[in-house]
């Protein structure tokens, strides 16, 4: 079994593995983040990156993972049912500033970690959903 | 007793701005704390309020030495949400661009660190050669900084005679095997003033997941050119120089071996130039509803774009970027700890940051 084949059963999921676009996406619940994070870690994936979607409406938000494993890029896409998501921080030391830039720009919480300003200023308010309060800015004008 | 020392946000070596506030005990600094956020241009956001040709133009502007590959990125991207495959030839002539453009940030670098040493007839040379490859660039694309080049299905310019930038290259390559490559490898000063200092171990480097030169120095062979080969880059033979020491050492070689292998792979590319179309004539473009991902290896490392479409949309619904220097500037705290004062400057040049990424 290839480890990214072990994937998988190591979150226990049913889901397989669909390529779309060249990134290999499972489909997981946002509740596994955390064994994700520690998945990845045993098979030496690469975190790369997070990437915020604010859905239409009031429908909330979607967060994309991504990881790479010996050049083949891995996509986990989380559907956000509030406006928070347990921190992965602690296991993966480089989601550091990307988690707190999101919720400096999106207001989305990460818990179960502090949060210090990287975008912002000391003093400024964080945890502000930016591109709602630019769409309130442009309404006004 | 311990102090607190900030540095920045103007940088004392670089001219873009970023705050270090370094924990101090004598001459030793114990820890250090990053601040970005200075020049935040809110780039992915005004990305959104522009239609395609536009918003290329605008990520030619994420960075003002890599501005040809976050344009070959973001074109990459958005070939994926219109079906577009760029034919051969535009497939080689962005593997040169690349090249160049990467042959331009290390010469660069190298003349800013030559600087830091104190070694500054060196950065003169450097500077030299580096106005050399801006005459390359500015003869296939018409411009020295931002080039244009890139469009969904292809480049906008055709390299119309390759012997002449080939003989350019080569004049280019004997330059700095010349001057720059024996120095930097060679050299007492480089050796004194950059051994030892700034280590990233291998395992810290895995934890920060930091990326392209700054990662390779550190004993991890990656570079997407290999890994996940992308334009003409599966059909160019060229090694991947890695260094296992993690100080700003192995830095300053893996960038000055990749120059060398950078020309070796502009030679190839120029001579295998293959004919026919440099784009595809397609200049309307059905977006299909979705999210692409692109990624390519910038001359600091893996930058990865993101974008998002509703098909019908004239502009793009969302774009991610995430920029090399995002990934690698975390790891500077790791770098400066234990490290002596003086040597903090060199060591946060080291890794070759651009703020104008990070602040995208």
């Amino acid at each position: 079994m290839t480890p990214l084949e072990s994937i998988p059963e190591k979150l226990g999921t049913t889901e397989s593995w669909t390529d779309k676009g060249g990134v290999h996406w499972l489909a997981l619940e946002a509740a596994k983040v955390r064994e994700l994070a520690k998945a990845m870690n045993e098979i030496r994936a690469r975190f790369i990156t997070i990437t915020a979607y604010q859905l239409p409406k009031d429908e909330g938000f979607r967060l994309e993972y991504h990881w790479d494993l010996n050049g083949q890029l891995l996509g986990f896409s989380f559907q956000l049912a509030g406006k928070s998501i347990e921190s992965i921080f602690d296991f993966t030391e480089a989601a550091d500033w990307i988690e707190r830039e999101i919720h400096e720009e999106y207001g989305i919480d990460f818990t179960g970690r502090e949060y210090e300003p990287l975008l912002l200023r000391q003093g400024e308010t964080m945890g502000v959903n930016l591109r709602d309060a630019v769409a309130a800015i442009k309404e006004k004008i | 007793m311990s102090y607190k020392i900030p540095m920045g946000p103007y940088h004392p070596a670089l001219e873009e701005p970023y705050k270090l506030d370094m924990i101090c005990e004598g001459e030793t600094v114990l820890d250090a704390k990053l601040h970005i956020g200075f020049n935040f241009r809110g780039i992915e956001h005004l990305a959104e309020t522009r239609n395609h040709i536009q918003a290329i133009a605008l990520m030619e502007r994420v960075c003002g030495i890599c501005s040809f590959i976050h344009t070959l990125t973001f074109c990459r991207a958005m070939e994926g949400l219109t079906d577009q495959t760029p034919p051969p030839r535009a497939q080689y002539i962005r593997v040169i661009m690349a090249e160049l453009e990467r042959l331009h940030s290390h010469v660069l670098w190298a003349g800013i660190a030559a600087k830091l040493m104190g070694f500054k007839t060196m950065f003169m040379t450097c500077f030299e050669i580096r106005e050399k490859v801006m005459d390359i660039l500015a003869a296939i694309s018409g411009n020295r900084v931002n080039y244009s080049m890139n469009r969904i299905g292809g480049v906008n310019r055709d390299i119309t005679d390759p012997q002449s930038i080939l003989k350019m290259v080569e004049a280019l390559e004997g330059e700095m095997a010349r001057t720059v490559i024996p120095i930097f490898t060679t050299s007492r000063t480089a050796r004194s003033r950059c051994a030892g200092i700034g280590v990233l171990t291998m395992e810290q480097a895995i934890a920060c997941a930091v990326v392209g030169p700054v990662a390779r120095a550190s004993g991890l062979p990656q570079d997407l050119r290999k890994d996940a080969p992308y334009a003409a880059y599966p059909e160019m033979e060229f090694d991947v120089p890695v260094q296992p020491d993690g100080d700003v050492r192995a830095r300053l070689l893996v960038r000055a071996l990749e120059i060398m292998e950078s020309c070796k792979i502009l030679r190839q590319a120029l001579a295998k130039l293959p004919p026919g179309e440099f784009h595809t004539g397609d200049d309307k473009f059905n977006f299909i509803t979705g999210t692409s991902t692109a990624r390519v290896e910038a001359p600091r490392g893996e930058v990865m774009y993101s974008v998002s479409w509703k098909e019908g949309s004239r502009n793009p619904a969302r774009v991610h970027v995430r920029t090399p220097t995002f990934a690698v500037m975390p790891a500077i705290r790791w770098m400066v700890k234990g490290a002596r004062l003086a040597d903090t400057p060199l060591i946060q040049a080291s890794i070759d940051p651009c703020y104008s990424c990070t602040d995208r």
